[in-house]
């Protein structure tokens, strides 16, 4: 038997170094014993749920439970029928940028968020932030009425006593034309918001208004501006791009056109249909995209524009152009490494000429921006995989809180209109003592935030689920955002506060966003149109042609020249947190527990550290740092990061929030209890001149070690010990060069030799009629995990809390795990990402150690569960290879006698059963969707069409890696996924046959850059003594 | 060595058990006895509503059909107790001063619903159906007895699990036209069982046996 790869394997350091923390969790799968406690009341508050009502039951005396009662409406609507679920389009606008959604309505409350299928930005796909949007909605710690501050001290008020407050106050205003009224707003892409502005400055024509957005565009705007001379928005269509150069741009994750370039970036990866695309990824931290690319080169984020520069002049010549650039002068590009890949690389990108796209990241500086367009230009890539459309859109949103605080003396009057400035202004912005002077504030928010408590008034403000709006897509389309259910806590929108603000003779939130849209919606019958779609079909931004104006040679900084010596200078990169943003989303528990895309970290932020520099600076892992730029500091923990590239350190915002809530972190006086905040805030170390990083950083341990709950070496797959492990990782998550799959597509299939697979058992069911299966494919999956989101919010999972993820106790039912390849734990040459969730054997292991038949397997292959025969041995999940089954410790639903979980069990999904303490759970393969599917086709005396089905994490998936339905239809998507000579089965030499089928991932690597060692292997292992 | 023989007291034990073991199945008979009532099971059960409603007179007397009132029946997995609105169809002309149905004239002005009291209650964990079931021909009468003779309805069906089981496994036993599933009176044309197999075989029906076909 051979090695079916050279190739090391693992997912963590912990795991390479065969640390015994490792072993533990690979020997003892439940962690700690059951006389575990439950957690201190304190952390009892944060997961909202744990035990109250669980023994309520002891009492019980008879067998009838309580009553229940049936509240018919008075009324019925048409087409309302009670237990139905019914679909809305709307719309949810994030950082300027609308995302078309369609929702699902169990009984007038919205349960599940989706994109909308129709809508050519999402077609049904979502990320994390629309997923979890949900969850906001019925966040019972949202602001539920106004209150006045003063001195940090609320006083609960009413909406009657602002509006005598207010009627006053912009009458005087406005007999002053608004002198000393001053606006502060997030950016928005609103013509409703704008028409209201206008209105606003009409009313009140010396006000000023400005806009802040601590996660924003404007590189990419200055970048065009520098390129073309006007601001333009850039499209790229990844589906006919044959090379891509993502220069530290993470288009899988996070940006603008995620959802559509995900699905871009999937057609353009299909190794059956012969079309496979070439990655690149220039990146500091590592990114979904980076884990997908098929070269992923780790510098420092202030190099890529010395790498850019250096592409630029060495392309420009090999196209018939002058360069405008010098070549690579600097140090890091003479690193062996790296020169042959940027070798390689140059060719790649002039053989692909015309069919390539170059993409550069928000977080790199405007010459980047510009030396993309020059290169994308050069390339002839322009009408063919890029393209532009004009953009008005503000392009001063991170200056916009400074040039604020610059007037401070004028203002009399301020009203901020959503955000929090006061948690996310840089360290240099003084907003907060802007507050403190003698003005009248006034905040509209969801939550009583920072920047509420700072101010004199606070509003509550309705969140896009409850109110009307409409927004533009990235590429201009317009969407509109229709309620889904009456205002929670009477709450306005945006728009309606300002047309009570200008007494204008319209307050109706719909009729404002029709008035906004003008003749578009003036008729009933086209504005229900395009309320029932969603937006106007075709009304994307127009595409523009911008001329290219000759580039200047960039300045290139002692860091952009740099080598790539760990010990060499620090920087630090601020990034949006890819679970809570900006900080906004930090109250919502389905995101804190979401292990981030890239180290699996749930419930913290930390310093991402290259474990090489770390050794350098010596850091240990998971201890305090000190981190210092010019006389700024925080301290964080430090997390060694593989694949981070050596002297940058990431930092991701969002984090340290001391007034958001129970989840988040809420200070006393604020919330009676105080909650510890979760994490670090790093906007004080940020600056207006070092948005997006800082140089010069100094990092100090101060060696104390805190525990940071990642999930990386939770739930291994194997119990055989580090010598099985290393020999079967290449078996679970396969592997190919496309070359090689060229040649020998079903290769990967012969990655395992076992003898004749025997059965224990005779074959029971012949699964007549459906047989449902699963394919997920590797290739093509970006741990984006939107899936898991999804998931969480369609099957009723429980969040549990940092102290019990770090028991191993997470409930998700679907995990991705993550893989780094390579022999260099600072560098690991490919990471690899497996989405594992029950694999619905036909001969399942777990069923057989069932004492009480709670798990069974279904007539259509489902392996189901009865939770109310579980009696919770947990033999079941001792028993199953791939480590799927989670076990409910504690009573984590929602009990009801506490006031404040009435609210969020609203956002529960009836069609899923509420696990009780001491049950196992798993995933269902969303059997609560088949079952309703296959009741309706009966109703209608047919069967069900390919299709008709979906599970939530297919839903919600933007590169169409997984698949669903039933395997008994040759015809149906799933079957011919699962025949593809990609196809393998996890651990199939234990013969238990999963029906799910992955689809092994295919890399192109530039022929320059195959490794000698692969090359041999590829002709060394051939298709033979297998079966 | 004491550690290891028993204390003079342990000798009491060995009498109390041989009385519990005595008594055991006694106990064991009380508990069944007490577990299979129909008083435990709920059969029986018929709580007092806030409108005396009599679907003796409304089904029965008038012969209104089922599906009047509990109009989602064929379409939805609940039956749906119909909103104030379907009784006002009627009572807005008929018997409007009747102080029995003061609940419903208070509930269409002010608008709150009127609170009823589910007689047919499921647990939580169940998801059963009604759509599915109408629309294969089981009728109404097959889980809720006649309720066209109750002046008070109540629940004349166990509702349990092994209940549900024997017709999901031997659905001959209640099926009929579909046509016929609101017709309270309705007899086989020949021996049921016959009949019904031939309806099955004819609807093409299957019910399954899966755990998740009711517990998700």
């Amino acid at each position: 038997m051979k090695k079916s790869s050279g190739a090391r394997m693992w997912r963590s350091l912990a795991e390479y170094e065969n640390d015994p923390e490792f072993t533990k969790y690979l020997h003892n799968e439940f962690g700690t014993p059951l006389t575990d406690t439950p957690p201190n009341s304190a952390e009892r508050r944060r997961f909202m749920q744990l035990m109250a009502a669980s023994f309520s039951l002891a009492g019980v005396t008879g067998c009838r439970w309580e009553e229940d009662h049936l509240l018919p409406m008075t009324r019925q609507p048409e087409g309302v029928i009670p237990g139905v679920p019914r679909y809305f389009n709307t719309a949810m606008e994030l950082g300027g940028v609308g995302v078309p959604l369609r929702v699902k309505s169990y009984d007038g409350r919205p349960i599940k968020v989706d994109g909308n299928p129709d809508h050519p930005d999402t077609q049904g796909a979502s990320g994390v932030y629309e997923q979890a949007s949900l969850l906001e909605m019925y966040d019972p710690d949202r602001s539920k009425a106004p209150a006045q501050f003063a001195g940090g001290k609320a006083t609960e008020t009413t909406w009657e006593e602002y509006r005598k407050f207010g009627l006053k106050h912009f009458r005087d205003l406005g007999q002053a034309n608004g002198a000393g009224l001053f606006v502060l707003s997030e950016s928005t892409s609103s013509a409703t918001v704008g028409d209201m502005k206008r209105r606003f400055m009409q009313s009140f024509p010396q006000a000023q208004w400005f806009e802040y957005e601590p996660d924003n565009r404007d590189n990419e705007r200055q970048g065009a501006k520098l390129a073309f001379g006007e601001i333009v928005r850039t499209h790229y269509d990844l589906s006919k791009a044959e090379v891509v150069l993502c220069l530290e741009a993470d288009p899988l994750g996070n940006g603008p056109e995620t959802i559509a370039q995900g699905k871009g970036f999937a057609a353009a990866r299909n190794p059956e249909a012969g079309r496979m695309n070439r990655v690149w990824a220039v990146e500091s931290s590592l990114s979904p995209t980076g884990i997908q690319a098929d070269h992923r080169l780790a510098i420092r984020s202030a190099q890529v524009v010395a790498l850019a520069a250096a592409l630029e002049a060495e392309v420009a010549p090999k196209v018939g152009q002058t360069a405008t650039q010098a070549a690579g002068a600097a140090k890091f590009l003479a690193d062996e490494k790296i020169k042959k890949a940027f070798d390689a690389l140059v060719k790649d990108l002039v053989a692909a000429k015309g069919k390539s796209a170059i993409l550069v990241g928000s977080t790199q500086p405007p010459e980047v921006h510009a030396l993309g367009h020059r290169l994308n230009a050069l390339l002839g890539n322009v009408g063919s995989t890029v393209s532009y459309t004009a953009d008005d859109s503000n392009p001063e949103l991170r200056q916009g809180l400074a040039n604020l605080v610059k007037k401070a003396s004028e203002i009399k009057t301020l009203i901020i209109l959503g955000g929090n400035p006061v948690y996310s202004a840089s360290g240099d912005v003084d907003f907060a003592s802007v507050l403190k002077g003698n003005i009248t504030s006034i905040h509209l928010s969801l939550y009583r935030d920072e920047t509420s408590h700072a101010c004199s008034w606070h509003l509550p403000l309705a969140h896009y689920l409850e109110s009307w709006g409409d927004s533009r897509s990235f590429n201009g389309s317009l969407i509109v955002s229709q309620p889904l259910i009456a205002p929670l806590f009477q709450a306005p929108s945006i728009a309606e506060f300002l047309a009570w603000t200008t007494r204008d003779e319209v307050k109706d939130g719909q009729q404002l966003v029709r008035r906004a849209l003008g003749e578009r919606a003036a008729d009933d019958k086209a504005w229900r149109r395009i309320v029932h779609d969603g937006g106007a079909v075709g009304s994307m931004g127009s595409a523009v042609s911008p001329s290219l104006q000759t580039l200047k040679a960039v300045s290139l900084g002692e860091a952009a020249l740099a080598d790539l010596n760990p010990s060499g200078p620090l920087e630090v990169t601020f990034q949006a947190d890819p679970k809570v943003y900006d900080g906004r989303f930090a109250n919502n528990g389905w995101l804190q527990e979401l292990p981030e895309p890239a180290m699996k970290l749930t419930w913290d932020n930390a310093a991402f550290i290259n474990p090489k520099t770390a050794a350098a600076l010596k850091i240990e892992d998971c201890s305090l740092v000190t981190v210092s730029v010019e006389g700024r500091s925080i301290t964080l923990p430090a997390l060694m990061s593989p694949g981070q590239a050596p002297g940058s350190v990431r930092l991701v915002l969002g984090y340290g929030r001391t007034h958001a809530g129970v989840v988040a972190g809420a200070k006393a006086p604020v919330a009676a209890d105080p909650v510890d905040p979760v994490g670090v805030s790093v906007y004080p170390l940020r600056t207006v001149a070092t948005w997006d990083a800082a140089q010069g950083v100094k990092l100090a341990s101060s060696g104390t070690k805190v525990k940071l709950a990642t999930t990386q070496d939770k739930h291994p797959m194997d119990d055989i010990g580090r010598q099985g492990t290393q020999a079967r990782l290449p078996q679970i998550v396969r592997q190919d060069t496309f070359a090689n799959f060229k040649e020998t597509p079903d290769h990967v299939k012969h990655a395992v030799h076992h003898p004749k697979l025997l059965s224990l058992w005779n074959d029971p069911v012949s699964y007549e009629g459906y047989k449902w299966g699963m394919t997920i494919d590797l290739n093509r999956c970006s741990g984006c995990a939107a899936c898991v989101v999804a998931c969480n919010a369609e099957n009723n999972i429980p969040v549990v809390g940092k102290s019990q993820v770090l028991r191993g106790r997470e409930m998700h039912w679907l995990r991705i795990d993550r893989y780094f390849q390579g022999d260099n734990p600072d560098e690991p040459d490919q990471v690899h990402n497996q989405p594992v969730l029950c694999q619905h054997c036909e001969h399942a292991p777990c069923e057989q150690v069932c004492p009480v038949g709670a798990t069974m397997h279904s007539s259509e292959g489902l392996n189901d569960m009865a939770y109310n025969r579980c009696i919770g041995t947990r033999y079941c999940s001792n028993n199953c290879p791939y480590k799927v089954r989670r076990f409910n410790y504690f009573n984590y639903a929602l009990p009801l006698t506490e006031d404040r979980n009435e609210i969020e069990r609203m956002a529960q999904n009836p069609e899923v059963t509420v696990r009780f303490r001491g049950v196992m759970e798993k995933c269902s393969f969303c059997v609560q969707r088949i079952q309703n599917a296959k009741i309706l086709a009966k109703n209608a005396r047919r069967k069900l069409k390919d299709g008709e089905v979906h599970t939530a994490c297919q839903d919600a998936c933007s590169t169409d890696a997984i698949q669903f339905g039933d395997l008994n239809d040759p015809t149906s998507k799933v079957a011919q996924s699962a025949n593809s000579p990609r196809g393998y089965a996890l651990l199939e030499e234990l013969n238990i046959r999963p029906r799910v089928t992955y689809l092994a991932r295919i890399t192109n690597p530039h022929p320059d850059l195959i490794p000698a060692t692969a090359a041999e292997e590829a002709e060394e292992v051939k298709p033979e003594h297998h079966g | 060595m004491d550690l290891f023989v028993f204390p003079r007291w342990s000798n009491k034990i060995v009498p109390l058990v041989g009385a519990l073991v005595g008594v055991a199945p006694l106990y064991l008979i009380g508990l069944v006895w007490y577990g299979a009532a129909p008083k435990t099971v709920s059969v029986g059960f018929a709580p007092e509503q806030p409108v005396p409603y009599s679907h003796a007179l409304h089904a029965g007397e008038l012969g209104i059909d089922c599906r009047y009132c509990h109009n989602t029946v064929e379409v939805a997995g609940v039956a749906a107790v119909p909103p104030t609105e379907t009784c006002m169809n009627c009572h807005a002309r008929i018997k409007t001063k009747s102080p029995k149905l003061e609940p419903i004239r208070g509930s269409w002005e002010s608008g709150q619903a009127v609170e009823w009291t589910k007689v047919h209650d499921l647990p939580d964990y169940a998801y059963f159906n009604h759509s599915a079931h109408v629309t294969r021909g089981i009728g109404c009468v097959s889980c809720h007895g006649r309720v066209d003779q109750m002046p008070v309805v109540y629940q004349h069906e166990e509702l349990s699990m092994g209940w549900c089981l024997d017709c999901h496994r031997e659905p001959e036993r209640n099926l009929r036209p579909p046509s016929e599933v609101t017709n309270m009176s309705w007899v086989p044309p020949e021996d049921q069982l016959a009949y019904g197999k031939k309806l099955r075989e004819q609807n093409h029906i299957n019910p399954p046996t899966d755990c998740s076909t009711c517990h998700r």
